[in-house]
């Protein structure tokens, strides 16, 4: 049966209309993978645990999509958390949550995978399993039900999931998710039973089982020690990488939504990894080492995702656009096309200190975006304990130079509550920000319109695998208290400064899931079955709620947020390596505190230990930076 | 030849779930999908000149919606129309195409739209008591409506909007109601607001099933006419 009868069958417009966006529930979007069910040996629901219009912004999701539908037997089939007047529906109809190719139950599916890009969606994560019909605890899942797997950023931690999800994916999955199915399709051949699986599953590299591993703690609640079940069982689990990305398959037939997404276009992933090792960023540690893919490659990828979507813009993904090693051959290749065929270019997270005018003239011709500068800290001395290496000099050159190109919109933004901050730093963002408006004077009074900036602060949380993953988070009442008087600063400009900045409260919870071991389970259960879902929006975010839920399980958010953790204590992640040493982070901590700056990939080896990847940059004669010189150290 | 056509396309149940806007950029993408030599719009922000009749709201089908499209090379109409298919998803489907040359585009010639509306009502009635209550509230001189405005809702009455609107029985409780309405960027009558209006101000109680539109019309010296007559006017 074709999937719109079976769709007419099951959800008719009683319901559909009674929806904001039906078409977040509808599928048979263009480019849709359509099977026949009949041939199909492994059924796959990628899950994303959060609103479509979020999910079909991912990219992760658009390539595992892809890779796993090539495989002839494998059909993957996506889901997403329906919004709440959807779910308050399906709860009143007693209707599951389907996947949108095949309007399938996620309990009918083999496995169903979840992606983890943010600790406040995990209890969106407990809701799907249920309304999907899966038992929300690993251990109550029987045979024949699905696989619970989970991957992305946050598994790094995977330790507060330890409960509901059978077993993580530490890594990069186009290849491993394919290492799974083969085994998935092995076993169900050889008839095992469910345990079996997890056995055989639990030998893949990068395969985490969190059953098999028993932890024991101290009498403080710290960790004494994380015992591997068995000696078939890894001690520490390696992240898996994709060692050359030409050599894997990208999508550029990606699913054209017909509602708007958050980011509505052809994603260009240049590279992987990032050569900067800001200390807060946790993305500039676990994809470590660079590996960038060809511009040749790119080139190809971008013709035919235009040919085959019809988008109208290409957008460069990477954590840093201006590290990218071709990118001259790259935009010069890019731009005779896009401006051919009227497709808008966008070059994000270029970074301040190597903005190109040439660069920037070139994408103007096309269209012009708005400009983002991320400083992260007001003072020079605090960019330093982070090892952001912008000076004050370069963020207003390169301002000024944007200004001259056309742009009277800048966004930047900033964190509080950085390790060693002080209300000077604090103070340090105004008087960037009016320094930044003072200095374009000149240029914008030809325009006749000063600068507009868009200020925003996000409140710092440590994360594992950084070197201030042993930082203990600032009290909630010190943020606030930062967030009132920066506000208070800037209050006469709010002409030309707009301030946004992050509920505290948020940031302080993902910080306790962040680093959280696997007794926050019982809370996560709590706070969801006591309504917790869709953390991560304001509107629907109950501080209250998860704050009873640490009460009823007797544990302490500020144990796991707020504590200053020493080198010598054994963290919640310990056995995951991602690659990093933690000498190199301990190493890291302590030159923080001395303001001291490490130098980027691209300058020089700084030993973090990915090196055992033996790829991308490691294996590279070191070369000196492509763009500006100015952050050398 | 021409380098501009107007072509009529239907909206099946498959792409009725989006609202006007998005079914635009569906549009948009298709277009460049099947390769149609489009016109751009000048500037920072080139747009497609595509424009369409009449907006169709989330829920609405549709056998003859309009649109006017401006190229760069000469095609004829009817390798548009197979070609645009080509580019555009299941449930959107472009039907015929004629040359165009006039100054005035779509939007600003429709004026009237044709619907086709099911739906169930939750008491039984007879075909003669809903023939009675669609009589009485034509009857009347004004029926008052809140309607969205820029400076938030205000009354307006529909009455002189409805041109004309009957009833026949389906089966059991199912009528399909025909309604012919003015439309356009004048005067505009959405077919959801007249049956919310149909059903508050004659306390009968109804479910929407289906909402269709059979067709638009421009008008010229008080004559409908099908948009494709006045392609040239």
């Amino acid at each position: 049966m074709h999937p719109l009868t079976m769709m007419q069958l099951k959800i008719d417009d009683s319901i559909l209309l009674k929806v904001e966006k039906p078409a977040k529930y509808t599928g048979n979007e263009w480019n849709m993978v359509k099977k026949h069910l009949n041939n199909i040996k492994v059924r796959f629901a990628f899950c994303f645990p959060d609103d479509y219009e979020i999910g079909m912004s991912h990219l992760g999701m658009k390539i595992l999509y892809h890779i796993l539908n090539k495989r002839e037997e494998v059909y993957c089939e996506r889901a997403f958390a329906p919004w709440v007047d959807m779910e308050q529906i399906m709860r009143e109809k007693n209707m599951p949550l389907y996947t949108l190719e095949t309007y399938t139950p996620l309990s009918e599916f083999d496995m169903v995978g979840f992606t983890l890009q943010y600790e406040m969606s995990y209890t969106n994560i407990l809701n799907m399993l249920e309304l999907g019909r899966i038992p929300v605890l690993s251990k109550d899942r029987t045979e024949g039900m699905p696989f619970v797997i989970a991957g992305g950023p946050c598994a790094c931690n995977p330790e507060p999931l330890a409960d509901f999800v059978d077993f993580f994916v530490i890594g990069e999955g186009e290849e491993v998710i394919l290492e799974i199915v083969d085994e998935y399709i092995s076993w169900k051949e050889a008839g095992e039973s469910r345990a079996e699986f997890l056995k055989r599953v639990s030998k893949v590299e990068g395969v985490y089982v969190p059953s098999f591993y028993d932890i024991s703690y101290n009498e403080d609640g710290t960790i004494k020690d994380i015992i591997p079940a068995n000696s078939d069982v890894p001690g520490r689990i390696r992240r898996r990488i994709i060692k050359d990305l030409d050599s894997v398959d990208f999508p550029d037939n990606i699913i054209v939504p017909y509602i708007g997404t958050v980011h509505d276009r052809i994603m260009l992933e240049i590279f992987r990894g990032c050569v900067r090792g800001c200390r807060f960023c946790q993305a500039g540690f676990i994809y470590r080492p660079v590996r960038e893919r060809s511009h040749e490659k790119l080139y190809e990828i971008a013709k035919a995702s235009a040919q085959n979507t019809g988008y109208d813009e290409i957008s460069m993904v990477s954590l840093s656009t201006s590290d990218y090693s071709s990118l001259p051959e790259l935009c010069n290749n890019l731009i005779e096309f896009t401006e051919e065929e009227k497709i808008s270019l966008s070059l994000p997270s270029l970074r301040v200190d190597n903005f190109s005018l040439g660069l920037m003239d070139k994408v103007s011709k096309v269209r012009k975006s708005g400009l983002t500068f991320a400083p992260e800290a007001g003072t020079q001395r605090l960019r330093d304990v982070i090892n952001k290496g912008i000076t004050n000099e370069d963020l207003v050159s390169s301002v000024k130079l944007a200004v001259s190109g056309g742009w009277n919109q800048v966004k930047l933004y900033f964190m509080l509550g950085l390790p060693t901050e002080t209300m000077e730093d604090v103070e340090g963002i105004s008087k960037l920000s009016i320094n930044l408006i003072e200095s374009c004077r000149d240029i914008t009074k030809a325009h006749g319109k000063a600068l507009n900036i868009t200020l925003s602060t996000a409140c710092f949380v440590p994360k594992p695998f950084t070197p201030f993953q042993w930082e203990p988070m600032e009290e909630m009442d010190s943020l606030m208290k930062k967030q009132y008087h920066l506000k208070d600063l800037i209050k006469k400009r709010t002409r030309n400064i707009k301030y946004n900045y992050h509920d505290a409260r948020i940031s302080l919870m993902e910080a306790v899931l962040a680093r959280g071991d696997r007794r926050l389970g019982k809370v996560i259960y709590t706070a969801w079955s006591n309504g917790c879902k869709f953390d991560g929006w304001d509107e629907f975010f109950s501080f209250d709620k998860w704050m009873e839920a640490f009460n009823e399980c007797g544990l302490d958010p500020k144990f796991y947020a707020n504590r200053k953790r020493e080198y010598s204590e054994i963290l919640p992640w310990d056995h995951i390596d991602m690659g990093v040493s933690k000498e190199f982070l301990i190493r890291e901590n302590q030159k923080a505190y001395e303001g001291d700056l490490t130098r980027n990939c691209a300058a020089g080896c700084s030993a973090c230990g990915a090196q055992i990847y033996k790829t991308g940059i490691c294996t590279k004669t070191r070369r000196g930076l492509v763009y500006g010189e100015s952050t050398e150290v | 030849m021409a380098k501009a056509l107007r072509f009529r396309f239907s909206r099946g149940q498959e792409l009725k779930y989006i609202a006007h806007l998005d079914m635009l950029r569906v549009f948009e993408r298709a277009i460049k999908r099947a390769k149609i030599p489009v016109a751009y719009t000048q500037g920072f922000n080139p747009r497609q000149k595509l424009v369409f009749g009449l907006p169709m709201s989330i829920g609405l089908t549709s056998e003859s919606e309009y649109a006017d499209i401006e190229l760069v090379e000469d095609m004829q109409p009817e390798e548009f129309v197979t070609q645009i298919n080509k580019g555009l998803p299941d449930g959107l489907k472009a039907e015929e195409a004629v040359s165009m040359n006039t100054r005035d585009n779509i939007m600003n010639q429709i004026t009237a739209a044709r619907y086709e509306i099911v739906f169930e009502v939750k008491e039984p009635r007879s075909r003669f008591e809903i023939d009675t209550i669609i009589y009485d509230l034509l009857s009347r001189e004004e029926i008052s409506v809140m309607k969205k405005s820029k400076k938030g809702p205000k009354p307006v009455n529909i009455r002189p909007s409805i041109y004309s609107m009957s009833a026949g029985k389906i089966d059991a409780g199912k009528f399909l109601m025909k309604a012919f309405l003015s439309a356009g960027a004048e005067n505009n009558l959405r077919v959801d607001l007249l049956m919310q209006s149909f059903s508050q101000e004659t306390n009968l109680e109804i479910n929407i099933i289906s909402m269709h539109r059979k067709a638009l019309y421009a008008s010229t010296y008080n004559e409908w006419k099908n948009p494709f007559e006045v392609a040239n006017d």
